[in-house]
């Protein structure tokens, strides 16, 4: 059962990897707090959905999903980044205020985003019309059930993060992007045009977190709801990873979404106490079950345990 | 008569609504040292912050070779000419020093390679470290690198704010040892200095700042004999 959970943890891990980076980004680089991130996957879901509806399957398929899933998944991520920047260039940028008011601001600005989807759409679910697989057989005698679905939604992920990872290490934007993630003043003074390096950060992480939508629309369902129940994970994992760092972004969301799925074995675990032996009314053994509607809040627990040991994150400055 | 590289005639400038130069005038000449002294909150950076564009003149004029430029955005001073090294955070932390000095060059169009090739062979201790994280250097070689960072751009003005700030003595003296073989470049600096004897020490010029306004100025050796200033800002 515990290879199975990993493996869930690892396909869950990869959207909220998808989500983290985004929030990291920009959080580092235009300073705030962004809640209508979550929503931003949102609109990625939905215009991918959108898409897949007027495409269609577009003949021949990879890892069980028709070609016409990858130009919708395109679609889904261009339009995340437009609705991003507009909303930068429209609202955020225009206000020229701090980073609480912009906090603010986003969370009104996910209402209106997720207002938009509602009215378009309704409030239940639905799902991509992909057909249904049943497991990969060959993994089945290990007790992992999982499907070529899960595994196109990790391989993406991981090109997806590659070519980030590519992007940051390697391209004149992308150093500029982590000089301004590092000091911001430092860049201005040193000549980077900041104003573009914003533009585009919010281009990436906006784009990112609109895929991460895609896949958890294709992973789970779609509902206007999706990305928002998803934020609060995000946002453990940023702070977990050390916030502003983008690879401890990475990081702490696969550790968020391993732990969020493998919540199940807790329920199997029950806490032998020496108190419960010595006390007279108390039986021996003192079980505790942890079902998995707390598989939250055990993620949270996990962070706030980390954060009381390196409180800048994993990934974050040694204070 | 020589005409100014930079000058700041009767400005005045702050913070948000705290008002920090008054009526403040000073120049610097091509290829001169100038140290500005004075008490904390004299308002000794705030003029180089100022001349380097993160803060606008509220009045008066700054001018780079005769054009205004008070107001323009560092980023664009920086492409006219001048250069600035701040006093604290001078560095990216998580950059290394290659990527330090390629950021110093973002706004150079060519001969970015050849230029940071010189720099390595002036300063051989980045030579050594070129794929280390800044983060990993002591005080005295990130202040090296946060002046090899703004020299990339080969400005003809290097603003730098208080290049001794938290290092030890003997280190201080190393880093100016740095600004003197810099100003031998050609590149004018203006500094702030809050030791203020041996920032003179290797002046050309110096100014006397107080309440945001020159109090003094004179030859730097002039300033050290001077008995008003050593008695009042000099500690002597």
């Amino acid at each position: 059962m515990v290879l199975d959970l990993l493996a869930s943890g690892l396909v869950f891990s990869s959207i909220i990897v998808l989500g983290s980076i985004g929030l990291s980004l920009i959080y580092s680089i235009a300073n705030f707090a962004n809640f209508a991130h979550g929503d931003t996957m949102t609109v990625g879901a939905y215009a991918a959905f959108v898409t897949f509806g007027a495409v269609g399957g577009l003949g021949f398929g990879i890892l069980g999903l028709p070609l016409g899933f990858f130009v919708a998944l395109l679609v889904g991520i261009v339009a995340a980044a437009v609705v991003a920047v507009v909303t930068e260039k429209i609202v955020y940028d225009g206000m020229n205020a701090g980073s609480i008011e912009l906090l603010i601001t986003s969370i009104g600005i996910a209402f209106i985003y997720r207002a938009i989807i509602q009215m378009g759409f309704g409030a239940d679910f639905t799902r991509f019309d992909v057909q249904t697989l049943r497991p990969i057989e060959a993994l089945l005698p290990y007790g992992v059930r999982v499907t070529l679905h899960d595994v196109a939604i990790v391989v993406s992920a991981i090109i997806l993060v590659g070519s980030l990872h590519a992007l940051l290490q390697y391209t004149d934007l992308g150093r500029k992007m982590r000089a301004m993630a590092d000091n911001p003043d430092l860049a201005r003074v040193s000549g980077i045009r900041t104003d573009r390096v914003k533009l585009w950060t919010w281009i990436i992480g906006a784009g990112l977190a609109g895929s991460g939508g895609v896949f958890l629309g294709l992973y789970n369902q779609l509902s206007p709801r999706m990305g928002f129940n998803l934020l609060l994970l995000i946002f453990a994992a940023v702070i977990l990873g050390g916030i502003g760092s983008v690879y401890g972004a990475m990081l702490g969301g696969f550790l968020i979404g391993v732990i969020n799925q493998l919540t199940p074995v807790l329920s199997d675990i029950r806490f032998l106490t020496e108190m419960g032996a010595m006390l007279p009314l108390v039986p021996d053994s003192f079980g505790i079950v942890i079902g998995i509607e707390y598989a939250n809040a055990i993620a949270f627990v996990i962070m706030v345990a980390v954060l009381l040991v390196r409180p800048n994150g994993i990934a974050g400055e040694a204070v | 008569m020589t005409e100014p590289v930079l000058e700041l005639t009767h400005v005045d400038s702050g913070y948000g609504e705290v008002q920090v130069l008054d009526d403040l005038t000073l120049h610097l000449n091509p290829e001169e040292i100038v140290c500005l002294i004075g008490p904390n909150g004299a308002g000794k950076s705030t003029v180089l912050k100022t001349a380097f564009g993160m803060l606008t003149p509220w009045e008066g004029s700054v001018t780079y070779h005769g054009d205004e430029i008070g107001g323009m955005a560092p980023e664009d001073i920086v492409r006219e000419g001048i250069g600035y090294v701040p006093q604290t955070d001078n560095v990216f932390g998580s950059l290394t020093i290659e990527e330090n000095l390629r950021m110093g060059g973002v706004a150079r169009e060519s001969g970015l390679d050849d230029v940071i090739d010189r720099l390595y062979e002036r300063f051989p201790l980045l030579d050594e470290k070129r794929s280390a994280n800044a983060s990993t250097l002591s005080g005295g070689q990130r202040q090296v690198l946060a002046f090899a960072r703004a020299l990339v751009m080969e400005p003809d003005v290097l603003l730098i704010d208080e290049p001794s700030a938290g290092l030890a003595p003997n280190t201080a003296d190393e880093v100016f040892g740095h600004v003197q073989a810099v100003n031998d470049l050609e590149t004018a600096i203006l500094m702030v200095e809050q030791n203020a004897t041996k920032g003179l020490g290797i002046s050309d010029r110096g100014y006397v700042l107080d309440q945001g306004t020159v109090r003094f100025e004179d030859e730097a050796s002039a300033l050290l004999d001077n008995d008003d200033v050593s008695k009042l800002y000099l500690g002597g």
